[in-house]
């Protein structure tokens, strides 16, 4: 049988999960309402308290929308992340924090870093398996976008064809992110540093021209600005890796002229070679590291948080299941004259149970459908705020988690909702009808 | 369904406190009489009524309907019989505010076996048209008076056709109008259909038009008069 499951595609495993979490509400609603054409009064007694059922329905709505937003938010955060670092193939950098080093080259998340010098980067840059080694040269912002030197290559690796213009020829061109605040042939003067103790001033009289501008990438180096690393190394009264008097940019650099970087992505000509690569420099004084594998354990270390979240949302679930619970006993004293006049004029017990738990479940059904919807609603504006501040393109959408939450939450709920029908059918007949 | 003679035998209902609610030695009705049940309030009127219906299980008796005691069935049971046998009246009503005059008056189709829902509907129809309310069965109930809400309880008690008619207090709630127009309808009705009717009430009027009149008091018949 486990055998079976495993043989299944995903898909089929998750749709016949759903079912079977769905199979007990709908069992007991089979049962229940078999044979018994309660939904005349269950409209009727909607309709009599309106306000309590839309409230009821709201609660309902808002803590199912609450779990399924947070699955859907989380997961969502995962994936963007785990996107954004898709094309750092392998990183090196002077030793020290390899999240340090992944949030500033991956991230784009300021910090101070030693640097790898020239014949290091000349050492990389030759070594067999590598196709790209490309400098990474952070430290300067124009409109609070990073202004980050690099190579054509890399922004070729990074996004692939330009939507717009060019790439960089000088040392004094720059290429924009997909949402970079320039626009293609505006020229900017990038300030020193970031945020708000960039000195503004502190490169006047150097200024790039926008020669183009990337495709978007689902990254923070939507919002960046790139442009050679010569042009970062000369602006701040560095040599700019060659040879005084040539104009050339890009590789290769004269190992001596290099001021250094403080990190270098390499994309190897194999996949083989990335670990190679990765051993190669994984050393005294230096670093190699997959972004991929330090963000796989920062989501690990996260996912005891994450954990944690899941079940906090699993006992939010159980806690309102049972208030929905308590909430539909009080709920039927409310209809209980109204049950003691279909008894007294005959009603089999079994036809007032149905009326009962119809009612709970039109209710149930009704909230959490609303709430699946609210989760999503709640599920994309957070994502565009993370999105927005972070740039790193959160898509939290619905899944296949969310249904099983909401169908093992409505099908616990269902059969609990047994619970009030039963209580129903024991109310004294009498003191309800006189009441 | 031929309409069934009652015999009450022994019937006691006691209350939880120990207070004796009704004491009623021996009670027959024919079939088709009419049944003023009369008496001061606290009297035991309409808990010999709820006996009588099986809204109430007596602590000892039987209330025999057409040969079956119905004192010693089951809830379930009782409740067949009502729906078989019995058309209540109340005296508020009891309505369903957000359903139709139609809706109200054949609830009963609602729990009834898929074969009969239909012939119910076209008797909750066909008795609300004889009760006059025939052009107003798609209006909500509360758009009604009293009087016509009254009348729409009893569409609702007669539309299966039961042989016997229990009211308790059904003109209660209504002007002397009404009342007398509602009283002169179920005694019609019961005439018309050989139904027994019995009615707990206060109005002497309502009394005056039953061929019989049974007092209570302490849950005893202090008097039972014919004519």
């Amino acid at each position: 049988m486990a055998d079976l499951w495993a043989n299944l595609p995903p898909l089929a495993q998750d749709i016949l999960f759903a079912l079977l979490l769905f199979c007990p509400g709908l069992i007991a609603g089979a049962v229940v309402l078999r044979g018994l054409r309660p939904l005349p009064l269950v409209g009727a007694m909607l309709r009599r308290f309106a306000p309590v059922n839309l409230l009821f329905v709201a609660l309902i709505a808002v803590s199912v929308g609450l779990g399924v937003g947070l699955l859907a938010q989380e997961r969502g955060l995962r994936q963007g992340s785990a996107q954004a670092a898709e094309k750092f193939d392998l990183i090196v950098a002077a030793p020290g924090s390899e999240v340090t080093v992944m949030l500033a080259a991956v991230y784009l998340q300021a910090s101070d870093m030693a640097l790898v010098t020239g014949p290091q980067y000349a050492e990389i840059a030759g070594a067999k398996g590598v196709a790209l080694a490309a400098p990474i040269a952070f430290g300067d912002s124009h409109l609070g976008a990073p202004v980050v030197g690099t190579t054509t290559d890399f922004v070729t690796h990074l996004a692939g064809p330009l939507a717009e213009g060019r790439l960089f020829a000088t040392a004094s061109e720059a290429v924009a992110g997909a949402f970079a605040p320039v626009t293609v042939g505006e020229t900017f003067s990038p300030a020193h540093g970031h945020g708000a103790a960039a000195e503004g001033d502190a490169h006047a009289g150097f200024g790039y021209m926008v020669t183009g501008r990337m495709a978007p990438t689902g990254s923070p180096w939507d919002r960046a600005i790139l442009v050679p690393v010569e042009g970062v190394w000369q602006v701040h009264g560095l040599s700019n890796g060659h040879p005084p008097g040539e104009t050339q940019i890009g590789p290769p650099f004269a190992p001596d002229l290099m001021p250094g970087t403080p990190a270098v992505l390499v994309h190897a000509t194999e996949l083989w070679a990335n670990y190679a690569l990765k051993s190669q420099f994984t050393r005294g004084d230096l670093m190699a590291f997959f972004p991929g594998t330090v963000l796989s354990q920062l989501h690990g270390l996260m996912g005891d948080i994450r954990t944690a979240m899941s079940v906090m949302a699993v006992l939010t679930q159980v806690l309102v299941t049972l208030s929905v619970v308590i909430g539909l006993v009080i709920l039927v004293r409310l209809i209980a004259r109204s049950l003691a006049l279909l008894r007294a004029i005959g009603a089999p017990l079994r036809f007032v149970f149905a009326v009962v738990w119809a009612y709970s479940a039109a209710l149930i059904v009704t909230g959490a459908g609303l709430g699946l919807a609210l989760g999503w609603v709640a599920a994309r504006a957070i994502s565009g705020v993370i999105t927005a501040r972070t740039d790193v393109l959160v898509r939290a959408a619905l899944s296949w988690p969310e249904v099983h939450l909401v169908a093992g939450f409505v099908s616990l709920t269902l059969i609990l909702a047994l619970l009030p029908g039963w209580l129903a059918v024991r109310r004294p007949l009498l003191a309800d009808l006189r009441n | 369904m031929a309409t069934p003679a009652l015999l009450v035998e022994g019937l006691r209902v006691i209350s939880r406190e120990g207070q004796v609610l009704v004491q009623v030695d021996r009670l027959a009705v024919p079939a088709g009489q009419t049944v003023a049940l009369r008496g001061a309030s606290g009297a035991g009127k309409s808990t010999l009524l709820h006996a009588l219906s099986g809204l109430v299980r007596p602590t000892a008796g039987r209330v025999v309907w057409g040969g079956h005691d119905i004192a010693g069935l089951t809830e379930d049971a009782r409740a067949a019989f009502r729906r078989q046998t019995l058309g209540l009246i109340f005296q508020d009503c009891h309505l369903f505010e957000e359903l139709s005059a139609q809706g109200n008056a054949a609830l009963i189709s609602a729990f009834a076996p898929r074969a009969d829902r239909a012939a119910l509907r076209d008797g909750a129809a066909q008795w609300l048209a004889a009760l006059g309310l025939g052009k107003a069965g798609s209006r909500a109930v509360d758009s009604f008076s009293g009087g016509e809400r009254q009348r729409i309880a009893v569409a609702r008690a007669l539309a299966a056709g039961p042989p016997v008619i229990l009211a308790d207090e059904p003109t209660a709630a209504l002007d002397r109008t009404n009342a007398d127009t509602l009283g002169a309808d179920l005694v019609a009705l019961a005439a018309a259909g050989g139904r027994t009717l019995i009615t707990v009430t206060h109005d002497a009027p309502l009394a005056a038009r039953m061929a019989r009149t049974i007092t209570l008091a302490d849950g005893r018949i202090v008097e039972d008069s014919h004519g």
